[in-house]
C-alpha cells in the first residue's frame, strides 16, 4: 500500500507523520529535539514505526525544519515554508493565511488555491516574537509554559511591556513584577508584547482571511485571543497545530513528484 | 554543501579571464605604493569621479574594495573588531570598520592596510557614512579630506542641482591643482575620458550578454571581474582587461555555453554581495540556479563622453549624480522591474545588509513592489557583506530554499 512519512525537526519539537493512500493519518509523534537531532529523529521514526505496526523501509520520506539536513532517512527535504502550507491545505484547503509560531521562530505564510505557499516572511535573528519568549516570561513568573497562557486571559489591565526584544523585556517584567503588579497582568502584557511582533509580520505579507494559526504556541489561548484581536479576524487552529509541518511533509512524501530540492 | 571536484565537472564554469585580475591587483597595488612614497595617493570612494584624480595624474586606491578583500578572506569579525575596541559600533558600516580597523592596526591584517594617503576624496552619492569614515581616516593618518557632494536625486536632475554638482567639480580641480601643483589639461582629460568610457562600454556589452540564455555570467563572476571598473576606469590596463573579459563573454554566448552548467532559474541579486560567503552562487549553481542580472554591479555603467573638458565635466555631473544610490525609492524599483524583463528573470533576491543601510534601507516596501508590478516571487534575507558574524547560513538556506520550490 502507498504511503509516506514526513518528518519535522524543529528548533524545540520533533514530529513525524504517517499517512495512507487516502491521506489519513495513521500514526503521528511528537518529541523534544533535545541536543541531538540525529537521535530525535531516530526515535521520532521507532516511535511511528512501532505505533503503526509497519516497517518504513521502503516507505518514501520528506524531512523539512531546521534539521531537515539532519534525517538520513528523507528521500530529499522540503523547507517548512512549503510543508507548512501544504499541511494546513490538507486540512482546510480554504486557508489563505498560515501563521506559524514555533519554537524559535515565526513564520506567515500565504497560501495560493494550489496549496502552495504564494509569499512569505520569518522573523530574523531575533526571538521576540517566538515561543521562546513566552518560555523566558512564564520562568520568570515561575508559572509553567501551559498556565502562563490561562493566567494572562484572567487579566483586566494588561501590563505595558514597552520592549520587544527578550533580554529587555525580562528585565522590564521584573521592574513590574517590583512594582506589585499582579502575575495575570503582567502575563497579558507579555502577550500582548509578542502578539505585536507577529502581527507587524503579518500585515507585511498581507491578512488575507481564512486565517490559520499553526505551531506549539497556537494552543496558548492568550495568544490566540489577543492576536485575534490585534489582526481583526477570526483564527482557525487545527486539532494539532504543531504536527502541520510534518503532516505537509508526509503530503509531499505521498505525492512523491513535487518540487523542493 | 558542494564537495570540491574536478572543474570539468562543476556545476559553475570559471571564467579564464579571472586569472588577469590578479595581476591587475598586483599592478594597482605597487603603483599605489609608488603613489604614496611620491606624495600624491588619493583613497577614493566607490562612486566618486575618479577621472579627475587620475587625469591629473594622482594615484587612487579603494578602501571598499580593500574591506571586500578583507570579507573574502573571512578575516572581517576581526579587522572590523579592531575599530570595536577604538568605541565605533557594530552597526556601522563594516567597508568602514575594517578600514579604520586596518589603518589602526596594519601588522595584524594578513595584506596590511592600504598605503598611506596624501588625500582622501569623498563623494556622498553612495552613501552618508564616506564622508565620518574618512573624517576618521585623516585623523589617523593626517590626510585631508575633499567631499564631493551629491545631494540625493527625485526623478529628474534640476538645474540647480546640476549646477551645485558642477561647482563642487570645478572647486575639487582647484584643490588638487593647489595642493598637489598639478594640471589639467584638455588632451589628458580627453584621453582619460576615451578609456574610461572605452572599459565602460565593454563592460556594460557584457552585462548586456547576461540576457541570453544560458546567461554567460554568473553573479560571483561579475562581483570580481568589476573589480577594475570600479578602480581603475581611465587607465589603458582597465580597458585591455574587459576587451579580454567581453571576449570571452561573446564566446560562450556564441556557443551557448552558460555560467551555470545546467541553468534552470533565473534570479535577480539586489546589494553588495556577502563576501565572505560567495560561495552561495555556487551552491545554488549546482542546483541550476543562475543569476543573470544584479542591481549592484549595474551601477558603474555611465560612460562619459565630451568634446572638451568643459563638456566632459558635464558629463561627470551627470552621471555621477545620478547613481543607483543616489536616486529616490521609486527610481530602484523601476530599475529591478526594469533588470526583471530585460533579462527575463524568474524571482529575485534581496540581501539586506545589516550594516549598509543606504542599499538596504526601502527594501521590504520595494519587494512588494518589484512582485507587484513583474508578478514575480522575491525573497528578503538578512546578513552582511563583510561582517560573517551576523551572516546566518542555516536562516537564509531556509528563505532561498522556500523561493526556490515556489518556482520549482
Amino acid at each position: 500500500m502507498d504511503m509516506g512519512v514526513g518528518i519535522d525537526v524543529g528548533s524545540t519539537t520533533t514530529k513525524g507523520v504517517l499517512l495512507d493512500s487516502t491521506g489519513n493519518v495513521v500514526a503521528k509523534s511528537l518529541m523534544l529535539t533535545g541536543a541531538s537531532a540525529v537521535q530525535a529523529v531516530e526515535k521520532t521514526v521507532h516511535n511511528i514505526s512501532s505505533s503503526a505496526r509497519i516497517d518504513l523501509n521502503g516507505v518514501p520520506m520528506i524531512s523539512t525544519g531546521y534539521g531537515r539536513a539532519r534525517v538520513e532517512l528523507a528521500e530529499k527535504s522540503v523547507t517548512e515554508i512549503t510543508c507548512h502550507s501544504v499541511g494546513v491545505h490538507h486540512i482546510n484547503p480554504d486557508i489563505r493565511l498560515l501563521i506559524d509560531v514555533g519554537g524559535q521562530d515565526s513564520k506567515v505564510i500565504r497560501i495560493g488555491p494550489s496549496g502552495r505557499p504564494e509569499d512569505f516572511e520569518l522573523n530574523d535573528k531575533c526571538s521576540a516574537g517566538t515561543g521562546r519568549f513566552l518560555e523566558v516570561m512564564a520562568r520568570v513568573l515561575e508559572v509553567s509554559i501551559d498556565d502562563l497562557g490561562p493566567l494572562a486571559l484572567q487579566s483586566k489591565n494588561p501590563s505595558s511591556i514597552s520592549s520587544t526584544c527578550t533580554v529587555f523585556a525580562e528585565s522590564e517584567v521584573i521592574g513590574h513584577i517590583g512594582a506589585g503588579e499582579s502575575a495575570a497582568d503582567i502575563a497579558a502584557g507579555v502577550h500582548v508584547s509578542m502578539v505585536s511582533k507577529i502581527s507587524a509580520l503579518s500585515k507585511r505579507v498581507g491578512v488575507k482571511e481564512p486565517v490559520c494559526v499553526t505551531g506549539g504556541v497556537a494552543l496558548n489561548p492568550a495568544f490566540r485571543h489577543h492576536l485575534s484581536n490585534q489582526l481583526g479576524v477570526e483564527l482557525w487552529v487545527p486539532e494539532e497545530p504543531q504536527l502541520t509541518g510534518a503532516l505537509g511533509a508526509a503530503v509531499l512524501a505521498l505525492e512523491r513528484n513535487v518540487g523542493g530540492k | 554543501m558542494t564537495q570540491e571536484r574536478a572543474s570539468e565537472e562543476k556545476p559553475y564554469r570559471r571564467l579564464e579571464t579571472q586569472s588577469l585580475l590578479q595581476q591587475i591587483a598586483f599592478r594597482s597595488g605597487l603603483e599605489a605604493m609608488e603613489a604614496s612614497e611620491n606624495g600624491n595617493l588619493a583613497w577614493v570612494t566607490s562612486g566618486f569621479p575618479v577621472e579627475i584624480p587620475i587625469a591629473m595624474d594622482m594615484g587612487v586606491v579603494y578602501p571598499e574594495q580593500a574591506g571586500a578583500i578583507i570579507g573574502a578572506q573571512k578575516i572581517g569579525p576581526e579587522v572590523c573588531g579592531f575599530a570595536e575596541d577604538l568605541g565605533y559600533s557594530q552597526d556601522l558600516c563594516s567597508y568602514a570598520r575594517s578600514s579604520i580597523g586596518s589603518t589602526e592596526k596594519p601588522d595584524e591584517v594578513p595584506m596590511g592596510s592600504l598605503p598611506t594617503p596624501q588625500l582622501l576624496l569623498a563623494c556622498n552619492n553612495i552613501c552618508g557614512t564616506v564622508l565620518r569614515w574618512y573624517d576618521a581616516i585623516s585623523e589617523m593618518t593626517g590626510a585631508p579630506v575633499f567631499l564631493l557632494d551629491t545631494p540625493p536625486l527625485e526623478k529628474v536632475q534640476l538645474p540647480h542641482h546640476k549646477e551645485y554638482v558642477r561647482a563642487g567639480v570645478q572647486r575639487l580641480i582647484d584643490f588638487i591643482i593647489e595642493k598637489f601643483d598639478r594640471k589639467l589639461e584638455d588632451g589628458r582629460v580627453q584621453e582619460v575620458a576615451e578609456l574610461s568610457s572605452k572599459a565602460i562600454d565593454l563592460w556594460g556589452k557584457s552585462l548586456e550578454a547576461c540576457k541570453n540564455r544560458p546567461s554567460p555570467l554568473n553573479c560571483a563572476d561579475r562581483f570580481l571581474t568589476m573589480a577594475p571598473v570600479v578602480s581603475s576606469r581611465g587607465t589603458e590596463h582597465c580597458a585591455e582587461f574587459y576587451e579580454t573579459l567581453y571576449e570571452e563573454v561573446e564566446g560562450r554566448v556564441e556557443e551557448g555555453i552558460g555560467a551555470v552548467r545546467d541553468e534552470k532559474i533565473r534570479l535577480l541579486w539586489d546589494n553588495i554581495p556577502p563576501w565572505h560567503t560567495l560561495k552561495f552562487f555556487n551552491i545554488l549553481a549546482s542546483r541550476g540556479v543562475s543569476f543573470p542580472a544584479d542591481t549592484y554591479t549595474h551601477a558603474w555603467s555611465g560612460s562619459i563622453s565630451g568634446v572638451d573638458t568643459d563638456s566632459l565635466i558635464d558629463g561627470v555631473v551627470d552621471i555621477y549624480s545620478n547613481v543607483y544610490l543616489n536616486k529616490d525609492l521609486d527610481a530602484k524599483v523601476d530599475k529591478m522591474c526594469q533588470l526583471i524583463k530585460d533579462y527575463d528573470l524568474d524571482g529575485f533576491v534581496m540581501f539586506s545588509v545589516r550594516s549598509c543601510k543606504r542599499y538596504s534601507l526601502g527594501q521590504l516596501v520595494s519587494k512588494e513592489l518589484v512582485t507587484e508590478r513583474t508578478g514575480v516571487p522575491g525573497v528578503v534575507i538578512e546578513g552582511d557583506m563583510v561582517d560573517s558574524r551576523v551572516y546566518n547560513a542555516a536562516q537564509i538556506e531556509t528563505r532561498v530554499d522556500a523561493l526556490l520550490e515556489m518556482l520549482m
